[in-house]
């Protein structure tokens, strides 16, 4: 997060070539996560560029009385951005000593992230961790948190990982050294000491440290099973480096760890592609010291993440209220209330179960369903919506559904579920816009299939306050009333 | 942490019948990582058991034994530990340690395992270990008929060996252990 202010002025000209007609759907945010990009980055892009004189008056943003209105931000103006990210950096810079000061709002963080983290901004991995509580809203807390978490961790390791032999040594260290240093024999019947506890390596009882030991080691074999079949197309996880080798012990001693303290769910296969994406951002992060303690961070955040989805992954709450079936009906609930026709068509025309597909999409969060970088972009907003995960989740779901309308319309069981098992590519703004519309109470086409491009500069402008919060902190509340304000036209 | 199975004399099917069942429960697949068997099993199915246990399997030929391909001696090394293997009634006299002693030299081990007295004994000679893992059947034998059930299993992690000893009195398993270092290195490979 310590990034550099690198602003590179785009000429009006540059700009103005971005002509409205050329934003389709998926190009705005990538104008402006260049935009972004050219801001975050450091050595990266070359010696950095002295912004040019700030306009008048530059007076730093804070929560005095006065300070001048905000050049009034209208959308076909781009030198009104360009002076306000100017605005930014120069802010940024004067006021270093408030960083420690500064509470993140939470709210206003949720509804930026929502609409996406930009890529190249190094910035996921802190919002990640925000979102998921591990790092609290108040910056000064961070450092001590951070250590006492990690060193927890550590605890939980050293204590989990022990294999019996070295228990039982650690347990009589005193009696061996009494045993056999004091004869000097050379020949004597050996002493035998009594066992207690059945604490031996064949033991059946349920306490014993041997048996835990052996019904872990099938666990133990079924993670790391799970570890080396994820994600082998990407470098990072998968090959024979030796990035990759550390990568897999790391996903495996965290999902062991965790095995071991949550007896009643264990491991199931499935959670090792919900532990990559955190621990791929993890450990990507730019900020170098956060990256070293990547894997204690990652679990803890894992540990939260899966809090509310751990019903799904036990087998005996299948058919109880809070299992993956009562979800699953959830999802055909929401898609029955959203569109009538698709669902009679998918539930009593063609009788396709929605737990053929929708399975792996609920209890794998979608991870397996788009390509790596796609899916970050839907786990922004999972773990950003106010609803929550669970609600998110369905929404995306039946999103997807309703996309492939057309298609589905027109398909018998075979062709809908290999639509559904491999879901074609398609534009994830578009499919996270069309699930943002499935709030609240159902009104179908006037929502969902609307292509407005007032959304298109609410994304944008929801950019720039995401870049403000985190890069600048600064309590510029005022300056967010009046964007807003500025923001809500017709 | 190996685990290694010593066990032997079972004398199946002439003297009795199967294991306990007490003993069967325990000894399931998956946790040992060798099996050394002193001898006298006495038939092909019992080597088939012992071989679901563990697939590492080492016997030696003992008098009753019908299958005539197994070695009279055995040796074997296991992490830091030379272990030999020979059924005993080749040493006379029987369970005598001197004897056993001079058997321990010969094969140059640091544990060294032997039957055919179906006791247990456990001794420890010039820094090796003499075991005697009794009889797994508690069959009788040419010297004594009350025999305990017993066999013995050895954890050995390093330098060190922990000997459980698993013995069934009165019907019920008892377990006890003992503890033994070596005291240097296996420094020249003989690995």
């Amino acid at each position: 997060m310590q990034s550099k202010g690198t602003l590179k002025m785009l000429s009006k000209q540059e700009l103005k070539s971005e002509s409205a007609e050329s934003w389709g759907h998926g190009s705005l945010p990538f104008v402006l996560e260049g935009m972004l990009y050219q801001i975050g980055s450091t050595a990266l892009s070359g010696p950095p560029l002295l912004p040019p004189p700030p306009p008048p008056p530059p007076t730093p943003i804070s929560s005095t009385a006065t300070h001048p209105p905000p050049p009034p931000l209208h959308p076909s103006n781009p030198q009104s951005i360009h002076r306000y990210l100017l605005r930014l950096s120069e802010t940024r810079n004067n006021s270093s000593h408030r960083l420690s000061k500064k509470v993140i709002n939470m709210g206003q963080l949720r509804r930026i992230a929502s609409q996406g983290i930009p890529d190249g901004a190094g910035i996921r991995s802190t919002v990640w961790k925000l979102l998921l509580g591990y790092l609290a809203p108040d910056r000064s807390l961070w450092s001590s948190e951070l250590a006492k978490k990690r060193s927890q961790y550590k605890h939980f390791k050293e204590e989990l990982l022990m294999n019996p032999s070295e228990i039982a040594r650690r347990l009589e260290k005193t009696a061996v050294l009494n045993n056999d240093n004091g004869k000097s024999e050379s020949r004597c019947v050996l002493s035998r000491s009594e066992i207690t506890h059945g604490e031996h390596p064949l033991s059946l009882g349920k306490s014993s440290v041997w048996n835990q030991f052996f019904q872990d080691s099938e666990i133990i074999e079924q993670i790391d099973r799970d570890v080396k079949r994820t994600h082998p197309d990407l470098h990072f996880f998968s090959g024979d480096s030796s990035l990759a080798k550390s990568n897999q012990e790391a996903l495996r001693t965290i999902l062991t760890v965790f095995a071991k303290l949550n007896p009643g769910i264990r491991y199931v296969q499935g959670m090792n592609e919900i532990l990559a994406p955190l621990f791929y951002i993890f450990k990507n992060d730019p900020d170098e010291e956060m990256a070293a303690c990547a894997e204690a961070d990652t679990f803890f955040c894992f540990v939260e993440l899966l809090s509310g989805f751990r019903d799904h992954f036990c087998q005996q709450l299948d058919n109880s209220v809070v299992g993956i079936r009562s979800t699953i009906t959830r999802l055909s609930q929401l898609l029955k209330e959203h569109d009538e026709e698709l669902w009679r068509h998918l539930e009593i025309t063609t009788k396709v179960n929605p737990q053929f597909y929708a399975f792996r999409w609920i209890t794998l969060l979608l991870t397996q369903e788009f390509n790596f970088a796609d899916s970050l972009h839907i786990w922004d907003t999972l773990l950003s919506d106010p609803e929550g995960p669970q609600e998110t989740l369905l929404r995306v779901c039946c999103a997807m559904l309703i996309l492939i309308r057309r298609r589905l319309l027109a398909g018998d069981f075979t062709s809908i579920l290999k639509l559904l098992q491999n879901y074609p590519p398609t534009n994830i703004s578009h499919l996270l816009y069309v699930a943002n519309k499935l709030r609240g109470p159902a009104d179908l086409h006037s929502n969902l299939f609307c292509k407005h491009r007032s959304t298109q500069m609410d994304a944008m402008f929801s950019q720039i306050i995401l870049l403000s919060t985190l890069l600048a902190p600064h309590p510029c509340n005022q300056v967010f009333d009046t964007l807003h304000a500025s923001m809500a036209m017709p | 942490m190996v685990l290694v199975l010593a066990l032997g004399d079972l004398h199946i099917p002439h003297r009795a019948p199967d294991l306990p069942a007490k003993f069967k429960s325990m000894l399931v697949p998956g946790k040992i990582q060798h099996v050394i068997c002193t001898g006298n099993l006495s038939i092909k199915e019992v080597h088939d058991y012992l071989k679901t246990l563990c697939p590492d399997l080492h016997i030696t030929r003992g008098e009753y034994d019908e299958d005539t391909r197994y070695p009279e001696t055995k040796t074997l090394t296991i992490g830091q530990f030379k272990l030999g293997l020979c059924h005993g009634h080749q040493v006379v006299p029987w369970g005598d340690l001197d004897s056993l002693a001079m058997l321990q030299r010969q094969l140059d081990v640091d544990i060294l395992v032997t039957g055919h007295t179906h006791q247990f004994t456990a001794y420890k000679h010039e820094g090796g270990v003499v075991i005697n893992p009794g009889s797994a059947t508690g069959a009788y034998s040419n010297i004594t008929y009350d025999a305990n059930p017993s066999f013995v299993l050895m954890d050995i992690d390093g330098l060190r060996v922990v000997v459980y000893v698993y013995e069934l009195i009165d019907g019920e398993v008892k377990v006890d252990k003992i503890d033994f270092k070596k005291t240097t290195a296996t420094t020249h490979s003989a690995h």
